[in-house]
């Protein structure tokens, strides 16, 4: 009870609650986590709605996934050879 | 009336998913209705030796699934419980013996003949955890109060909400002690990190290792606190769902949780 008096006054805080923001972090991440085949679909897909509009370099395409501390952000970029007029 | 399959599950291992799933089982045996267990962790059986049956295996779940015996065969009668029936895993096999679409047709046979079937999944999630989903209609996910078994469940329960399940949550072995000084997590910070809905709370209890020493169910030992919130969860399932969830309480030492109350034991 000592112990628990002299942590409260000394503002240590509870060891369940590094584990609840760890935990909430930890599932966070785990979330944003995506398979290199779930990537390769996506990219398969992504070209083949481009290509139906434009011609593009198939080896130059680029799809990638940044993360930064509180934002994670799809980059696609693909050079443009010609635009497909219907 | 048909039955229901209820599936017993938690992603990460060692948490109690086997006496989990032989304590209900008991429990709604218990409240009068007819309960199959079924030990789906294949090549590592051990819901028999939890339940005291391991003597009376003849068949097991893959001979009943692949037709080599009837269920009637496989299910093995509790001789101390009326209603409640085992089918065990093989022991000699591997997970890939069984798929999803045997475990689908295997539980129209069980719902015909049972009130209740209790999976109990293996730990992981690959093929074992794919079988004992296949056919379900509910689910059970049993985590401990502590990080890895609660992540490991936060990912199971996105696998089951992915097949159309709305699970419900255990919490198993809680410490009031370790709840109170801030030690261990509470059953409030985990429903808050998982949002998920809770069916019961079960504490820590020696009575658990007593019971599987002697192969004894749990629910039948008057003293264990965790037999008697497995049992409140049974009920739970059986749609007493009026029945007010417990929260597990440190014992005695009036002063100290006078202390704690008033924010000297934080």
């Amino acid at each position: 009870m000592l112990n628990g008096f002299l942590k409260k006054f000394l503002g240590k805080s509870d060891s369940k609650d590094v584990a609840k923001k760890r935990l909430k972090f930890a599932l966070i991440y785990d979330k944003l986590e995506v398979s290199d085949e779930t990537l390769e679909n996506l990219h398969r897909d992504i070209v083949e709605v481009i290509s139906r509009y434009f011609e593009i370099d198939h080896d130059a395409f680029k799809l990638d996934i940044h993360r930064s501390d509180d934002l994670s952000a799809l980059v696609v970029n693909t050079p443009i050879l010609s635009a497909k007029h219907r | 009336m048909e039955g229901k399959i209820i599936v017993v599950t938690s992603g990460k291992g060692g948490v109690g998913k086997t006496t989990a799933t032989a304590s209900i089982g008991a429990g709604l045996a218990m409240e009068g209705k007819r309960v199959a267990v079924v030990d789906m962790d294949i090549g590592l059986r051990n819901l028999d030796v939890v339940m005291g049956l391991e003597n009376r295996i003849v068949f097991n779940v893959v001979d009943a699934v692949k037709g080599k015996c009837k269920l009637a065969q496989a299910a093995i009668k509790d001789r101390r419980i009326n209603n409640l029936f085992l089918i065990p895993a093989s022991q000699s096999d591997n997970k890939n013996v069984l798929i999803p679409e045997d475990m689908v047709r295997f539980g129209e046979t069980l719902k015909a003949e049972y009130d209740y079937i209790l999976m109990d999944c293996p730990a992981g999630i690959e093929r074992g955890f794919e079988n004992s989903v296949a056919a379900a209609d509910e689910a059970l996910v049993v985590c401990m109060p502590e990080v890895s078994s609660v992540r490991d469940a936060d990912r199971v329960i996105g696998l089951l909400y992915a097949r159309s399940i709305t699970p419900k949550l255990i919490v198993n072995r809680i410490v009031p002690e370790m709840v109170e000084r801030g030690d261990m997590l509470s059953h409030e910070d985990i429903v808050d990190v998982l949002s998920v809905d809770l069916i019961g709370l079960v504490p820590m209890d020696d009575n658990v290792i007593v019971s599987t020493n002697t192969g004894n169910p749990l629910v039948l030992q008057k003293e264990s606190k965790a037999g008697a919130a497995f049992l409140r969860i049974a009920m739970r399932v059986n749609g007493r769902t009026d029945l007010p969830i417990e929260v597990p309480r440190a014992q005695g030492k009036f002063w100290k949780r006078m202390g704690t109350k008033f924010g000297l034991g934080k």
